[in-house]
């Protein structure tokens, strides 16, 4: 039986908000160049997109206005969580080079390897819900809220998610390619394009399973529809991302001590 | 007082890269097979302590372990086995030539590097031009680093490390770099911290720089120490391997 103990004293005396936010703050230059015309271009993607589909849809489904809306939440929501784990996953091997520097805190990597998705996400919600209240359709402050507590739920699933797949893609240099196929065939497990209501009875468990599925079908059922739905299934829900969070602290709690050996 | 770094019954191993399995469908290729467990024992039964105020040299060939023991330093790696208690916040200065994020300028390069070492961003308001200037760098503060020279790349990360160090610097290599002025000026402040009654472990291949800048140092052969003791003697010993084993290239053995 071999003894390992190791005990270090913080070198930051345990702060790392400027890390953090250094971590971020650089994310979103890299992404857009550092220049203003990027950076104004990053706000008005999402407001851009949203305009160019809502006249697309508009011109396309003319005879079925709610659809467009949803077809918009569903597209822009599985987007979010394509474009997140894929940087999630990443997130160790692209900030290697830190890595192999000091000893810090690693998880802050991945953690916030979410941000520039995440920033997308909240203008895109932003420009949505202008749009529902020009529209006369202002979702109640209730429902808002509700909409709000599910995107922190879909960041805690990304977050989990992106804990492990860190991880395992030290280890597995090919995950991220079976991971691409699996979230382009999961674009068409949620329902997305289609409604759920033309799957039998039987499957829509199944595909509940699905993070971005419940996700999608409450924003829209507390958006546009005006339901909320039941304590159940919001139980349900926080018991996923609870879960999936756990799961992945625990994987990268076991591997991250050997990440550095295989950058 | 008693020393900053204790290490005892140090063991590290790797597993050799050619039989590492590395994708999924090697895995899954491969499950039914049984894995072969070829592994590098790179750290054997290492044990040392380092003082406080003391500046504590190593030496070895190359492969013999030097940079994977500080790294385990470091708390970069983990060991395998033995144990390891680092008692004062430590700043290690490693292979700092390599890893930038090259579409940042030089000033968000230090911001990153400068938080990862511990440093706090009001600290870094102060300190980046500090840093630009110890490294003759300010004119190309706000040019990517995806156009810096090599060596230009490294004075930076020197720049940063030195001035990040709170209490323990550990060092790999750092004199091999730059150019004379700026290794002149490494050395400079390498002799002010250790003034300053900063412990330090230094790492060179070259015995003048070992018995300049410590009393006291180690000799790492194939994984292990063969001699701790006065850093001349330690220098000296370090070249009689040189000139019995010339050959001999393998690191400890694999198992
Ligand atoms: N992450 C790693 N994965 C696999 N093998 C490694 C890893 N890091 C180091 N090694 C192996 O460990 C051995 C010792 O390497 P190390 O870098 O510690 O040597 P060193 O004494 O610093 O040599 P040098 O004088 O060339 O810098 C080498 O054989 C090297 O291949
Ligand atoms: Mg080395």
């Amino acid at each position: 039986m071999t003894s390992v103990a190791t005990t270090h004293v913080p070198a930051g005396h345990g702060h790392f908000g400027g890390l953090v936010w250094t971590l971020i703050r650089t994310d979103f230059k890299t992404r857009y160049h550092g220049t203003v015309g990027g950076f104004v271009w990053a706000l008005l993607k999402p407001l851009t997109m949203f305009l160019v589909l809502l006249a697309v849809f508009s011109y396309v489904f003319a005879s079925e206005p709610q659809y467009r809306l949803d077809l918009i939440i569903g597209l822009f929501l599985y987007e979010f969580f394509q474009e997140a784990t894929k940087s999630g996953l990443l997130s160790l091997r692209a900030k290697g080079y830190l890595l192999t520097k000091a000893r810090f805190p690693s998880w802050v990597v991945v953690v916030t390897s979410a941000s520039n998705a995440a920033v997308t996400l909240a203008l895109f919600s932003v420009v949505l819900l202008v749009f529902l209240a020009l529209s006369g359709r202002a979702p109640t402050a209730s429902a808002v809220a509700l909409y709000a507590v599910y995107q922190l739920h879909y960041l805690a699933i990304v977050t989990g998610f992106s804990l492990a797949a860190s991880v395992l893609f030290m280890r597995f240099r090919d995950l991220n390619q079976v991971w691409e196929v699996v979230t382009h065939a999961g674009f068409f497990v949620a329902p997305i394009i289609y409604p759920l209501g033309i799957l039998p009875e039987r499957m829509h468990g199944w595909l509940y399973l699905w993070p971005p599925t419940p996700i999608i079908l409450f924003s829209r059922s507390v958006l546009v529809d005006g339901r909320v739905p039941s304590a159940l299934a919001h139980a349900l829900l926080t018991v996923e991302a609870v879960g999936i969070l756990a799961i992945g602290a625990l994987v990268y709690r076991a591997r991250a001590p050997r990440v550095a050996e295989y950058l | 007082m008693g020393p900053v770094i204790e290490a005892r019954g140090i063991c590290k191993s790797f597993s050799i890269p050619s039989v590492r399995r590395e994708t999924v469908r090697e895995h899954a290729l491969d499950f039914f097979r049984p894995r072969p467990h070829e592994r590098l024992r790179v750290l054997e039964d290492v044990g040392f302590e380092l003082r406080r105020g003391e500046s504590l040299g190593i030496m070895g060939r190359n492969g013999s372990g030097k940079s994977t023991l500080l790294k385990i330093v470091a708390g970069i790696y983990a060991p395998d086995a033995g144990t390891l208690a680092v008692h004062a916040p430590l700043t290690p200065i490693l292979e700092l030539g390599v890893g930038w994020n090259p579409d940042l300028d030089a000033i968000d390069n230090i911001e990153l590097l400068g938080t990862v070492m511990g440093m706090s961003l009001r600290e870094l308001r102060t300190a980046t031009q500090d840093i630009l200037a110890f490294a003759e760098l300010e004119r190309f503060a706000h040019l990517e680093l995806r156009h810096y020279s090599s060596g230009m790349a490294a004075r930076l990360a020197y720049a940063v490390a030195f001035r990040a160090v709170r209490d323990v610097l550990i060092l790999d290599e750092i004199f091999a770099v730059g150019d004379a002025g700026f290794k002149e000026r490494c050395q400079g402040r390498y002799r002010d911290l250790h003034r300053a009654g900063h412990s330090m472990l230094l790492v060179s291949h070259e015995p003048r720089t070992i018995a300049t800048f410590c009393k006291r140092a180690l000799l790492l052969d194939h994984g292990r120490i063969v001699m701790d003791g006065p850093s001349a003697a330690v220098a000296d010993r370090y070249l009689m391997l040189l000139t019995e084993a010339p050959a001999e290239h393998a690191p400890a053995a694999a198992i």
